[in-house]
């Protein structure tokens, strides 16, 4: 669906890139994340991808389309929502979306089932410039789903919303990939990938570190540890078993069969923990050389 | 792709009437007509008007009639309540002596004396002047203020249009839409020929309402219509310029005023320069748009001729076009 090699991409159109040598492939239905700080390259791969950039160096294929001729016909098939949300503020949210949707040359969703599933049906012929930035946020994100497409390119769909707006907009995303739909995700947020996809890629300073699923991740990086809490006693006592140690399991046998367990977790490693791992940096980090 | 092209243009239009500056500028034009309507001396300010008896002598009664308009009464009562009406009319009655001239006190201008004029007139017809007097038409057909008010308006009004052009680029550079439009299917080409559209539609509509409210209905508007299409491209070239460079409307609009000095130098430098200085507003599209209206306002245009002003507008507003045809095309990016 999505194929990319050897991508380079310089803004001062020297050897500064801001993406360098990046390879991936995304096959169809899956959810691709892209995961790295602010100013890693994430941004300006998506902008590759869907045409806002121009391809300098390598070979990047979307839907069947060679990025170095992108097709005004590709946007039939390909959905972008934008980190900032961007919207006409003199219209309405339904004049918003009526106004793209006769953009496309597609069957599309009723811009009226967009508002619904966005929450914002009652405020459909609401001028936008009243709307807050969740409600301008949801907008852009349902309006990059007028044409259903086959292709979905979300940056940070969740950064900035309140948990319960989050949640819904995971659901969305989640609900669109099981009807398959690619989508290639852009965050910061471990967590969204954790939850949404099913591939996830490490950039960090344009290049890309790694590429593999959560679940893999955490099987190759994380220690496998269980956390107790329980009362011996009248103490309250906090102790990591290792799974592999036959020492501990047994100890961990026995404050199972005979504590009083409080509390017990998997200690998986998060990909927040894998990513420092392996990059040796924080998501929250700030690049601002590029 | 026309549905394409016609939703950018009504979304800016619907997107512009909500905007108090651009319904402005859609209004301005008439409002500037009529203002200028209200300034050009009226058909019954420049023309005396004259109540005789129906008595008076009818050789007398041509004779005012071919400086005036004459109205006819029974009785000198009669007269005097026209006279007491609210237009300026004065009464003209035979006396033993002469004539006695009668005016309600609160007329305009110097209508007595004209009377007085026209009068003695009559009476020196046969009298040997010392001087020999001859008279010649400089060829003014109209009152300069409505014949170059009219074309000021039009050449001036071919701006407005490219205004909102400017302001709706704005408008998506504010709030960052053009990056939306970049990953729709919609051709580059599309987008500008929609949003350049008004540029083209209301200087059209500006220009014909203009020519009505100044009473020019007898002109041919086809040729009105290509000359105002002509200029109104380097309008549109200037507003997509000025647009994909700002970044909030007052600065666009303060930037589209650096138009208004070649369309005053091509409009007042047509009016005021000798035939041989011409020359030197040839660089000015404005300048050629100024010539085609004033001989379509005179009626003395020809199609050849209209041709010909469009050809040198185009042929400048290509090279403008491709002065800045990049930084456009930047711009939109």
């Amino acid at each position: 669906m999505i194929t990319v090699k050897n991508l380079y991409h310089s803004y001062t159109k020297d050897d500064r890139y801001a993406v360098k040598n990046v390879t991936f492939e995304i096959e169809k239905g899956e959810v691709f994340g892209f995961l790295g700080p602010s100013g890693a390259g994430k941004s300006t791969t998506q902008g590759i991808l869907t045409g806002l950039l121009q391809l300098q160096q390598g070979e990047v294929n979307v839907v069947g389309y060679d990025m170095r001729k992108p097709s005004r016909e590709m946007f039939n098939k390909i959905g972008v929502s934008f980190e900032q949300s961007n919207v006409y503020n003199k219209l309405s949210a339904l004049e918003n979306l009526e106004f793209y949707k006769k953009l496309f040359d597609v069957p599309t969703l009723d811009p009226m089932f967009l508002l619904k599933i966005a929450g914002l049906d009652h405020v459909a012929n609401k001028k936008t410039s009243e709307f807050s930035k969740g409600m301008k946020h949801r907008l852009t994100f349902v309006r990059s789903m007028l044409n259903n497409p086959e292709a979905w390119f979300l940056d940070e769909p969740t950064t900035g919303l309140d948990p319960a707006i989050a949640s819904q907009i995971k659901d969305i995303i989640k609900e669109k990939n099981q009807a398959g739909t690619t989508v290639f995700l852009s965050t910061h947020n471990m967590y969204v990938a954790d939850e949404l996809c099913h591939r996830v890629a490490f950039i960090i300073d344009g290049e890309i570190k790694l590429v593999d699923s959560p679940r893999n991740l955490k099987l190759q990086y994380g220690e496998k540890l269980v956390g107790v809490e329980y009362k011996l006693g009248d103490e309250l006592k906090k102790e990591s078993f290792s799974l592999i140690d036959e020492m501990d399991r047994l100890k961990l046998n026995d404050i199972i069969n005979n504590g009083n367990i409080e509390l017990m977790h998997t200690k998986e490693a998060t990909l927040e923990e894998i990513f420092i791992k392996v990059t040796g940096r924080g998501l929250q980090y700030n690049e601002t050389s590029i | 792709m026309l549905r394409r092209i016609l939703s950018v243009m009504s979304r800016d239009f619907k997107s512009g009437i909500r905007d108090f500056m651009v319904v402005y500028i859609l209004i301005a034009p008439f409002l500037l007509a009529f203002i200028l309507r209200a300034l050009i001396p009226s058909v019954s300010s420049t023309t005396i008007n004259i109540a005789v008896l129906e008595t008076m002598d009818q050789d007398m009664i041509s004779y005012l009639e071919s400086y005036s308009y004459v109205e006819t009464f029974s009785n000198r009562d009669q007269i005097i309540d026209r006279i007491g009406k609210t237009d300026d009319i004065y009464g003209l009655i035979r006396t033993d002596t002469g004539y006695e001239v009668i005016n309600q006190g609160n007329e305009a201008g110097e209508g007595i004396e004209l009377i007085k004029y026209i009068v003695n007139a009559r009476g020196n017809e046969t009298t040997q002047l010392p001087v020999i007097v001859k008279v010649s038409d400089i060829g003014w057909q109209l009152s300069p203020l409505k014949q170059y008010g009219a074309n000021f308006l039009i050449v001036f009004g071919s701006v407005f249009g490219s205004m909102i052009i400017l302001l709706s680029i704005v408008e998506e550079k504010m709030s960052n839409t053009l990056s939306a439009i970049n990953v729709a299917p919609i051709a580059k080409f599309e987008f500008v020929i929609g949003k350049g559209l008004l540029g083209f539609i209301i200087p059209v509509i500006g220009t014909i309402g203009t020519l009505i409210i100044l009473g020019f209905t007898q002109i041919n508007f086809g040729m009105t219509i290509l000359t105002v299409l002509c200029i109104s491209l380097i309008s549109v070239v200037i507003g997509f310029s000025i647009g994909v460079v700002s970044t909030e409307p007052i600065g666009a609009i303060a930037g589209m005023k650096m138009i208004f000095l070649p369309i005053m130098a091509s409009v007042f430098g047509g009016i005021f320069l000798a035939d041989k200085w011409q020359f030197l507003l040839y660089w000015s599209p404005f300048y050629w748009a100024f010539r085609s209206i004033d001989s379509i306002i005179l009626q003395t245009a020809n199609w050849n001729g209209i041709l010909l002003n469009s050809f040198f507008i185009i042929i400048l507003t290509s090279f403008v076009f491709f002065l800045l045809k990049n930084r456009i095309k930047h711009g939109l990016n």
